[in-house]
């Protein structure tokens, strides 16, 4: 069997090869770097710009009405002198660390429980997959009329004789934070699921079947095999839950308002109560501030945790 | 450095400069004038105020009547829920597209008071015919520097709105005239499964008014300037005898089972129900809402009654302010329309028509007003002899304090929180 050797390639001549540069530099030079300017400008503008105006705020004594004054850091003072602030610092946290948690937990069970087997799984995908797709507010309201006194929940639990753990869920100043932490959880876990799924569609048959052969128990299969092919997924599930958990703001609103007594305030709800039903609009962006401050550094630790592990 | 050359080289800005500054002038309205009246001779303007129900409001009743008398004139009707209504609001006139005219509040005191936001030049000053409405007295609350900002629509008493026909079926033949008669009707409600208050207690609204309405016997009775002295550094809500058994008193009537279950996470709607259903007995608010709830539920009867004092020998005292106002929005394109319709309300003619659409009292000549046979006859005496202060919380200093109470309140109902605890955080929000 003979092999073709193909001839070296002919170097064009010096003069067709210089029209072709040329030919490219005009290609170039239609293109302008300022062609670019109305839309890197209007980012600028629209999101930095504002953001960093807003921000600024947080240095000033402006009511959202009419003039202010510089005054430093005395926001960043008062909140971190006042106890209810801190306690809605320690709510935002709970809730976005107990829903990163609770939810992703639930997703990765119930993705590798719909991977394959089951043959109602398209059905089951779409009814975990629908709270998501749903209003919070507009869930969150319907959980409300569930949590009530004289709602369907308190009425089960007196049905089957339990009438003493009965009680105002979301006034109560224990009960009503696990509420609220119980609902966001009902609604993100779709979300986690889904992510999970498409990671699993990642991994190959191959290598669970030969594991298999080997030996590996179902457990080693998953924690050797599963999981680390998971590991984009994890990284995608659990970022996007801790960003949407530390900002968490529809459900508290609509169920609870921050009560009872600021019991399940959080930052953002702070930041919404201080800046625009408070008029103290320098405060709320100082707590502001401390939000994205917060979000933008658990963001970046988690991807560095979760996706920083270098290939062996 | 030909790059850097290139990239300063000012004819490269002037271009695409040019051509955004000519878009943003582009963009930039002309120079505000009035379009009240359209080319086809009609005028249209919008009116925003607060609801916490669907029944209809006194503001829907004055925009009909004003429309019938004026066929060339469609007024827009805004409502929005009463607990977010002013912070809708300052954020409407804070981006320029509130609406013409606007429901607000009399003083400083909340989120939709007049002088705040007169002060950030959101409102449009008012007609001479309007500063004669203002009651002798109040003129702090509606003027800034002598310029009327806000027009009164009526005296509104706020006390308890007893409903007498579910009083009855309780057993009880009168309403309660001392502390002690409470507690008792209290036990008679519980009997007949039914509760003596209902209390929204999860709102701030309903949680301050309740605490302010019972402070008028126990601080604003004995001391009318306590704002005043507040105001001035001479005293403190934690330091007042007079807030501390305010507060103490709610706490008591908590512990009595007067509020019905569930009290502490209640909205507006429990109110709204257990009022029409006739499950309790009276809440503590603005009488005005009687009116709306007798719309909805005719079989029963509300009255005004006044929360007894402390103690036996303690002097009667209520809450009665011309707490509803209308302002004008400054940045409004149809003042003209907006004006005359506020003029309008000014007019002698029309001076008690937002009173008998809300149930409220006219705002002026109150001393002279045969109140005996109306449901205002529970508190005729009081009203009569000038024995009621203004709504406490117009003369405070900030929304905060308010909001300080209303959560403080809460937190009393669920137990996390303690009488001093609130007083204290009362004063803390007053003197940030």
């Amino acid at each position: 069997m003979k092999t073709a050797v193909q001839p070296p390639p002919v170097e064009p001549a010096d003069r067709p090869r210089r029209r072709i540069d040329g030919e490219r530099r005009k290609v170039h030079t239609i293109g302008r770097w300022w062609w670019a300017l109305p839309g890197a400008l209007l980012v600028i503008a629209m999101h930095y710009g504002a953001t960093a105006v807003g921000g600024s705020f947080a240095f000033t004594n402006w009511s959202g009405i009419g003039s202010f004054e510089w005054i430093g850091l005395g926001n960043f003072e008062r909140i971190f002198d006042d106890p209810t602030k801190l306690t809605a610092l320690r709510n935002t946290l709970l809730l976005a660390f107990g829903s990163v948690i609770l939810s992703n937990l639930a997703g990765v069970v119930l993705a590798i429980g719909l991977n394959r087997v089951l043959k109602t799984r398209y059905l089951l995908r779409t009814l975990f997959f629908m709270p998501v797709v749903l209003s919070p507010l507009a869930t969150s309201y319907i959980w409300k009329f569930i949590f009530q006194l004289d709602g369907p929940l308190n009425s089960i639990l007196s049905g089957v004789g339990l009438d003493g753990l009965a009680r105002p869920w979301l006034a109560d100043p224990i009960w009503a934070l696990w509420a609220v932490l119980l609902v966001v959880v009902w609604q993100n876990t779709g979300f986690a699921m889904v992510i999970y799924m498409s990671g699993l569609a990642s991994v190959p048959v191959e290598i669970e079947e030969a594991a298999a052969i080997e030996g590996a128990s179902l457990w080693q299969r998953t924690w050797h095999v599963v999981l680390p092919c998971l590991r984009p997924a994890i990284a995608i599930a659990t970022t996007l839950g801790l960003v949407n958990g530390l900002r968490i703001f529809d459900q508290i609103l609509a169920l609870t308002g921050g009560g009872p007594a600021n019991a399940t305030a959080t930052l953002a709800t702070e930041v919404y109560k201080q800046a625009f039903s408070l008029g103290n609009f320098g405060y709320g962006a100082a707590l502001a501030v401390i939000l994205t401050v917060i979000i933008l550094t658990f963001a970046v630790i988690q991807q560095r945790v979760v996706q920083g592990r270098p290939e062996v | 450095m030909n790059d850097l050359r290139h990239l300063i080289h000012p004819r490269k800005f002037l271009v695409p400069a040019a051509v955004a500054a000519l878009a943003l002038a582009g963009c930039s309205s002309s120079p505000s004038s009035d379009s009240s009246t359209g080319a086809d001779g009609k005028t249209e303007f919008t009116l925003t105020y607060s609801k916490s129900n669907n029944i209809e409001s006194p503001f829907e009743t004055l925009a009909k009547r004003y429309m019938t008398t004026n066929p060339n004139v469609t007024i827009k009707l805004e409502g929005k829920p009463n607990d977010s209504y002013g912070d809708s609001v300052r954020t409407q006139l804070q981006a320029g597209n509130a609406a013409d005219v606007i429901e607000t509040e009399a003083g400083s005191g909340q989120s939709r008071s007049i002088l705040p936001l007169a002060e950030a030049k959101f409102l449009e000053p008012l007609s001479d015919t309007v500063t004669k409405t203002i009651p002798s007295g109040s003129e702090s609350l509606f003027q800034l520097n002598g310029t009327t900002y806000g027009e009164p629509l009526g005296i509104s008493y706020a006390g308890l709105v007893y409903n007498t026909v579910a009083a009855q079926a309780a057993g009880l033949t009168a309403a309660p005239k001392s502390l002690d008669e409470v507690t008792a009707a209290c036990g008679k409600a519980a009997a007949a499964k039914k509760s003596l208050f209902v209390l929204a207690g999860s709102t701030v609204p309903n949680a301050g008014i309740t605490s302010l309405i019972i402070s008028a016997t126990r601080v604003y009775a004995d001391d009318p300037d306590w704002n005043t002295k507040r105001t001035s550094g001479q005293t403190t809500f934690a330091g007042t005898k007079g807030w501390q058994d305010t507060l103490q008193t709610i706490v008591d009537l908590n512990k009595a089972g007067c509020f019905q279950k569930g009290s502490e996470g209640a909205g507006f709607d429990a109110i709204t129900n257990n009022m029409a259903k006739g499950t309790s007995v009276s809440f503590f608010g603005p009488l005005g809402s009687a009116s709306e709830l007798q719309k909805a539920a005719p079989e029963q009867k509300f009255v005004a009654e006044a929360f007894p004092p402390a103690t036996a020998g303690g002097k009667a005292f209520g809450v009665a302010s011309a707490t509803y106002s209308l302002s004008i929005n400054a940045a409004s394109k149809k003042k003209d329309a907006a004006k005359a319709f506020v003029d309008w309300l000014a007019d002698p003619a029309q001076a008690d028509l937002f009173a008998k659409a809300s149930g409220g009292l006219p705002v002026s000549g109150l001393d002279q007003q045969d109140l005996s046979t109306t449901i205002y006859a529970g508190v005729a005496d009081l009203l009569k002899k000038g024995d009621y202060t203004p709504l406490p919380n117009s003369g405070w200093k900030s929304a905060g304090v308010y909001d300080a109470l209303g959560t403080g309140v809460q937190g009393l109902l669920t137990g996390q929180s303690s009488v001093d605890k609130v007083l204290k955080a009362m004063d803390a929000a007053w003197d940030q």
